[in-house]
């Protein structure tokens, strides 16, 4: 028997076109299951009801395989519901079914990562609930999801060789394809298997970039790069401020913390505790 | 302790001395609060006026935080009722005062905590920035100039790009005061701001502390360092086992009639 490595050279759009349909339905599920892994996540967090019911999504399909899962949604919700998905729309909905409960347990732990003080300060803020969640709890469990949620599009896209079974034309359903009309099993799902560690290694770095560009101060010279012009629009108004007297500039003394912290026409105070501070207008040494 | 609480109710402040122009912007009354089994705070009155600095000190786990807490709800009380720039919060309140909501009675007040609680995720300018714009509705421009100017008052405007890692606690907690100021507040509470500071970086906090209360910001501040209360308070308050032992005005720290806040004044320093 020889090995006939030629053929995935010659079968190279074919397997590229399977590729591409692969990553888009997981990349297609990645977003929708994100979403749904973060209301899951708050569900989890919230009352009873809602905390039950969160749970049992995220008991039941962390437990199944994605096989089953695309079978169930493909043959069963067509005979069941009379919802007829095509291939695609199946692996997407599979993949949300199973990932969206994964990603609510990442979800869950960042959550719990972030301190108290963090939503405690948003609020004392004055800060609507809202407002906390989005500007202040969310950016960091984000920082601290990423990795896992890497991890994860890792497993959906070679989640994505099963859904070979219901006809979705993607890497494994493209090379059993080749297979049987060239008879190099070896060679092929060699090949394939090349393909999923590349498109691992791809992945990889693609969300460690994302980490490092979350991170603050932003690691690594391309997340910089990313955050250059955020950087020098701040640098920019640090230097205006600085330029202009109107501020008080720098912190000499009697620079204005009084002109934040007393707004016209709140009174003036009169009494003679403060002659005490008055007369001795040195700062004492602390402890 | 009823005997000290109803002190601690009337605008003892300064009567004496000096009256304060200002009313009442903070009266706690009968504010009890417990975690599990442990009463925390049994019964505490407090006023705090207008312009008044009033430090609140005394022994580890005696209720200071968890009484400055409930000024803004942080900690709900379990019973008694607090009034705030004129209006009503808490379980007991009087009978048909409506009750405000923790986002308006947090809009009125600013506080700084032990730990700073920057947002590691912004820098120092949008630090400031994020709750002029979300609480005081300023427009991009606006909030960056306030900002700018609340950093220039405790002396970071060069650090406006900076995030909390890149700034030392001082800084840090400079930064927090200036986000806290910025916006405004009828009242500042001040939770122990300077104990998880290095010693040499304590001094720097205190001078931002000292500027805004020398500009008449009303102050409450829990604190151990009993030099910088002796200084700005107006009125002293010891705590212990969740209540107020001891109170008193300015001088109270040196001349305590209450035999165990003495001792305690006498250990710390």
């Amino acid at each position: 028997m020889t090995f006939n490595w030629a053929l995935a050279w010659q079968y190279r759009g074919q397997l590229l076109n399977g590729l591409v349909t692969a990553l888009e339905v997981a990349v297609v599920a990645l977003v929708i299951s994100v979403v749904v892994g973060l209301v899951l996540a708050l569900g989890r967090m919230s009352r009873t009801p809602v905390r039950w019911l969160a749970a049992l999504w995220v008991n039941v399909f962390r437990g199944v395989p994605a096989l089953v899962s695309v079978l169930w949604v493909y043959f069963g919700w067509s005979l069941l519901l009379g919802i007829n998905l095509t291939p695609f729309e199946s692996g997407v909905v599979a993949l949300v079914l199973l990932y969206g409960a994964f990603h609510a347990e990442i979800y869950r732990s960042a959550f719990e990562a972030v301190p108290r003080g963090q939503r405690e300060a948003g609020l004392a803020l004055g800060l609507r609930r809202s407002s906390v969640f989005f500007h202040v709890t969310l950016p960091q469990a984000t920082k601290v999801a990423i990795p896992n949620i890497g991890s994860m599009f890792i497993g959906m896209v070679k989640d994505t060789s099963v859904f070979s079974v219901v006809g979705l034309l993607e890497v494994i359903r493209v090379t059993d394809n080749i297979e049987s009309t060239t008879f190099q099993p070896f060679v092929l799902y060699t090949v394939a298997a090349a393909i999923y560690v590349v498109v691992a290694f791809g992945l990889d770095f693609a969300f460690r970039m994302a980490e490092r560009t979350l991170t603050k101060p932003p690691a690594g010279a391309l997340s910089r790069l990313l955050a250059r012009r955020r950087h020098r629009r701040l640098e920019a108004i640090s230097a205006r401020a600085e330029a202009a007297p109107a501020h008080g500039g720098g912190p000499g003394p009697g620079a204005p913390l009084a002109v934040l912290a007393v707004p016209e026409g709140r009174p003036v105070l009169a009494r003679t505790a403060h002659a005490s501070a008055a007369g001795n207008p040195q700062p004492q040494p602390d402890q | 302790m009823p005997a000290v609480r109803s002190l601690a109710g009337q605008p003892v402040g300064l009567g004496q001395e000096g009256a304060i122009a200002g009313g009442a912007v903070v009266e706690l009354r009968g504010i009890r609060k417990r975690f599990g089994s442990l009463e925390v705070l049994r019964g505490v009155d407090l006023t705090v006026h207008a312009g008044e600095h009033v430090v609140i000190f005394g022994p580890s786990g005696s209720g200071k935080s968890t009484l400055l807490r409930t000024m803004n709800l942080l900690e709900p009380p379990d019973s008694g009722s607090l009034r705030v720039a004129g209006v009503e919060y808490g379980p007991e309140r009087p009978p048909g005062a409506p009750s405000g909501t923790p986002l308006q009675l947090r809009r009125q007040i600013g506080m700084v905590f032990q730990h700073f609680n920057l947002f590691p995720h912004l820098s120092a300018l949008e630090n400031v920035a994020l709750a002029l714009r979300r609480v005081k509705h300023l427009d991009r421009a606006g909030a960056e100039e306030r900002t700018a100017a609340a950093l220039a008052s405790v002396g970071l405007l060069r650090w406006a790009a900076h995030y909390p890692s890149q700034l030392s606690g001082g800084q840090q907690q400079r930064v927090a005061i200036a986000r806290a100021v910025s916006l405004d507040p009828q009242v500042m509470l001040f939770d122990e701001p300077t104990s998880a500071l290095d010693p040499e970086l304590v001094g720097e906090v205190l001078a931002a502390m000292r500027k805004l209360a020398s500009a008449g910001m009303t102050m409450v501040i829990v604190t151990h360092e009993l030099n910088f209360a002796r200084e700005v308070g107006d009125f002293n308050v010891f705590m212990e086992h969740g209540e107020i032992v001891g109170s008193g005005p300015r001088g109270f720290l040196d001349d305590c009639p209450n035999p165990r806040a003495r001792q305690f004044i006498g250990s710390v320093l």
